[in-house]
């Protein structure tokens, strides 16, 4: 325990000296605002800046809370997986490559204790990000579009955690095993973004996917009641983490032995 | 220019000045390691202009790929 707290904060240590620990949050909280700004003044923005014929009478529909939490969490989505996962992409990889990695095993270090400690340590600041940003948002909509039920809110967010603490348990599992952070970079994005196309066009299909929980976590928000298939796509990823999570330290360990050994 | 400065007049400042004070907060924080930083990945001039004249994205840029090996 002593030796994983030591690496716990050799890894907090680092991210703040690199300023991860501030502008990543900056960037969610970023996004977070925009969301319901924009939706705000969608209207001026359209009349002032949108070739619209003269006298053209611009009537939209203002949004509901719901559709602008939403829209925010598609953001996060986008904008803000691609940032983590390409700031975490060479969390272990860049460390194999450049030789800290020999340094830190050569003394008595499990190997459990030092990816468990670099996993807490991505998955504490994407999710603390994730939460401050998610908060700005629904200070903003509740501001300026109006109010929205607290459950809703923090279910929404619960369960959207969740799928980001897989997306960056696969980034942290996949530095480990891979050599090139370009490439488990690369794969972590494209096993999200094949997740999320499932989740989009086959629904039924993949009712306990990971990739379901954005679904879930969006409809939640419209409908304030857990939608059919909601926990099992809790359950199947919470083991879905775990999984990954014992294989890389499995597959790790075997693979450093063999390195050692050859 | 009496319309530019009615229509900001009009802007709900209270509303947008964060977003304004975290873009800076950004912008500073990254120059701030750019100009710290010895070496960067490409020439240093050419990351200043990114940091300071494409908002939100030039630094965020600078941050994930500025830096060697991603220190």
């Amino acid at each position: 325990m002593q030796q994983w707290k030591v690496l716990f904060r050799k890894e907090l240590k680092e991210s703040l000296r690199n300023y991860k620990w501030l502008w990543i949050p900056v960037v969610f909280v970023l996004l977070g605002i925009t969301q319901p700004l924009t939706s705000y003044y969608f209207a001026d923005i359209i009349e002032q800046f949108g070739a619209l014929p003269e006298g053209a009478i611009v009537d939209i529909p203002p949004p509901t809370s719901a559709e602008v939490l939403a829209g925010t969490l598609g953001q996060f989505n986008q904008i803000g997986l691609l940032v983590l996962v390409l700031a975490f992409m060479g969390t272990v990889a860049a460390e194999k490559n450049d030789g800290t990695l020999i340094m830190v095993l050569a003394k008595p270090v499990a190997h459990f204790n030092y990816l468990t400690a670099k996993w807490v340590h991505v998955l504490v600041l994407a999710v603390s990000s994730f939460l401050l940003g998610y908060a700005a948002a629904v200070y903003y909509t509740i501001l300026l579009i109006g109010s929205i039920s607290f459950s809703q809110v923090v279910i929404s967010a619960l369960v959207y955690c969740l799928w980001l603490c897989f997306v960056m348990t696969l980034a942290v599992c996949l530095s480990a095993l891979l050599n090139s952070s370009g490439l488990a970079a690369f794969a972590t994005l494209a096993t999200a973004l094949i997740l999320s196309i499932a989740s989009i066009y086959a629904p039924d299909l993949v009712k306990g996917s990971p990739g379901m929980l954005t679904v879930y976590s969006e409809q939640y928000l419209y409908a304030g009641e857990p939608e059919d298939g909601f926990w099992l796509g809790v359950i199947v990823t919470a083991g879905l983490i775990f999984i990954m999570m014992s294989a890389a330290i499995y597959l790790f360990k075997n693979q450093e032995a063999a390195k050692n050994a050859g | 220019m009496n319309e530019l400065i009615a229509s900001l007049q009009e802007v709900n400042w209270p509303l947008i000045a964060p977003l304004f004070l975290l873009s800076l907060i950004l912008m500073i924080t990254a120059l701030v390691d750019c100009l710290k930083r010895g070496q960067t990945n490409g020439p240093k001039i050419l990351w200043i202009l990114v940091i300071v004249f494409i908002n939100f994205f030039g630094p965020i840029v600078y941050f994930l790929f500025g830096r060697r090996n991603n220190e």
